[in-house]
């Protein structure tokens, strides 16, 4: 018997999702879903929140999943809808996940959401502190970026090597191009050699040469 | 027989540790020889240095207007005896460790520990400032420096290397370069060896060794370089062109002969490779010129391996720079 293919029934998350933590809560795992359903609320909310790291990863995860469902479902479909009501606990947040965040990150290519790691808290509770936000929030990005100054060593060095690569391929095709017309020029000396039929030879390497011409112009 | 046992193993304790202490001390005597001729020029320059300091004679005080975050300041320091990263200790430790270069005036490249000997204004400048391209080049040069030194530390003795000089920073060629004669006439170098002097060069860069900076008159130069003929026959026209003073840079036991500002330690390069080396010319008989080529960035910057692969690559090309055997075309010219 062949096993059925499960592997599109859910989608494929652009994470690293293990099997869940029991994070610690007087109600059970019923009061880990609330706190989580509270923290994926806030993080669509307000698009980038500080927590403990444990938390912020499972909540990644089920946001992760709501969103990628959003998009490849939409809002008519019902179970998706459902879910979103689950999660989202503030009702407006509903319509700004269908409606601003669908379009936002149809097209991302890679996680929806980002993790970092955040200062840790010392002395005191020195749990591990973590930052999660969604991908395209408008706040100013909390990893310096490296790819707008062109100054920078790296970019420079990167820079040079480009425009290298590119002259060492414009100087192989002009020398293919060279070497073509080249050839093309012997062929219509060795036509125009004979004298017998001129007058045709001469329409012919006439032709040649246009071609040749051509191929110069080029 | 437990208290038998008791007293063997504190025998076999102190055995072991007269063994290791045999060993750390083999250990220590094998690093601590250096070849006589570094370890004269170590002691001349530790001495000439202590000369300098020493001949300050009368404390001045400057004022040091520092510009930059948190916010300026105003700091008053002591002429020729405080350098910008003393400044910098007024400051913070982030400021300590992050900068690379100093800038004085607003213009002039200052090494983090050349001491200031006039009030000044200071900005201290680190890899990712808007306009790096100071301290790319002061980077690109500690590159080529710390590759002597890697060069001096990896061979032996059979291969009689003698370091020639390395020309002014390039960022644009793709490569640092040291200049260096072997006897061998026909060497490549395979890519174990390769792979060693990169290492060579990141085990420098995890020591954090601070590159000093001192300025010497030509005869006592002379005297230091005493066992390297190619240094001595440049240091005559560098020293003409410089009011007869000579600029040495020190970083651990190497010391070298460059123009200008290095980055305040080793500890700034990140990932170095070793590309290639090219053969020059003969030198006489035995021996030949190579072009030692490399390529690094700065601790911090992290690159996927495949555009730094395509870096390595380009590193590879000979160095257009200006070669050591060919004639000086301009005046202005002298070994950075």
């Amino acid at each position: 018997m062949n096993q059925a293919d499960v592997s599109k029934l859910m989608s494929q998350l652009r994470i690293a999702v293990k099997p869940h933590r029991n994070l610690r809560n007087p109600d059970g795992p019923e009061g880990r879903l609330l706190k989580l359903r509270k923290t994926v609320t806030a993080l669509v909310k307000h698009e980038r929140i500080e927590l403990y790291y444990n938390r912020a990863d499972e909540a990644r995860g089920y946001a992760e999943l709501l969103i990628s469902n959003a998009i490849r479902y939409g809002d008519r479909h019902k179970a998706t809808m459902e879910l979103a009501d689950y999660w989202l606990l503030e009702k407006q947040l509903v319509h700004k996940l269908f409606k601003v965040l669908v379009p936002r990150l149809e097209n991302c290519n890679y996680s929806y959401t980002r993790l970092y790691k955040a200062p840790r808290d010392y002395p005191g509770m020195y749990y591990r502190k973590s930052v999660l936000e969604l991908r395209g929030n408008p706040y100013p990005t909390l990893v310096t970026d490296f790819t707008n100054n062109r100054n920078l060593i790296h970019n420079v060095l990167l820079d040079e090597a480009r425009k290298d690569y590119r002259r060492e391929r414009l100087a192989e095709l002009a020398n293919k191009i060279a070497a073509e017309s080249a050839e093309n020029e012997k062929k219509a000396e060795a036509v125009s050699e004979p004298k017998i039929t001129e007058q045709v030879v001469n329409s012919e390497s006439k032709a040649e040469l246009k071609g040749v011409e051509q191929v110069e112009k080029v | 027989m437990a208290s038998n046992k008791i007293i063997s193993r504190s025998v076999l304790n102190t055995l072991n540790r007269f063994q290791r202490l045999t060993n750390l001390r083999t250990y220590s005597s094998q690093k601590e020889t250096l070849a006589p001729a570094l370890a004269k020029r170590n002691e001349l320059f530790s001495q000439e240095q202590r000369r300098q300091q020493e001949a300050v004679g009368r404390v001045e005080k400057i004022e040091v207007r520092y510009l930059g975050l948190p916010e300026d300041v105003t700091l008053a320091m002591n002429a020729s005896i405080s350098t910008p990263y003393n400044c910098a200790q007024h400051l913070s430790d982030g400021h300590c460790k992050r900068s690379a270069l100093a800038l004085k005036d607003g213009n002039v490249p200052w090494d983090m520990h050349r001491p200031l000997t006039e009030s000044c204004t200071l900005q201290l400048l680190n890899f990712t400032v808007s306009d790096p391209h100071l301290v790319n080049k002061a980077f690109w040069r500690t590159c080529s420096f710390m590759l002597g030194a890697a060069l001096q530390n990896s061979f032996t003795d059979d291969a009689h290397l003698q370091l020639h000089s390395f020309p002014g920073p390039n960022i644009k060629s793709g490569s640092f370069v040291y200049d260096v004669v072997l006897r061998a006439q026909n060497w490549q170098p395979s890519k174990a060896e390769l792979r060693a002097l990169s290492a060579e060069m990141i085990n420098l860069a995890s020591k954090d060794l601070k590159i000093e900076r001192l300025d010497v008159n030509n005869e006592l130069a002379l005297e230091m370089f005493a066992d390297s003929h190619y240094k001595r026959e440049q240091l005559p026209s560098i020293a003409q062109q410089n009011q007869g003073r000579v600029t040495l840079y020190r970083m651990g036991t190497h010391i070298d002969i460059s123009r200008g500002p290095m980055v305040a330690s080793s500890r700034f390069l990140g990932k170095c490779t070793v590309a290639t080396a090219h053969k020059i010319a003969n030198e006489g008989e035995k021996d030949a010129l190579y072009r030692i080529q490399g390529v690094g960035l700065p601790a911090g910057f992290t690159l996927d391996h495949v555009a730094y692969s395509t870096l390595e690559e380009r590193a590879k090309k000979l160095n257009p720079a200006r070669l050591p055997n060919e004639p000086f075309e301009e005046t202005q010219q002298q070994i950075a």
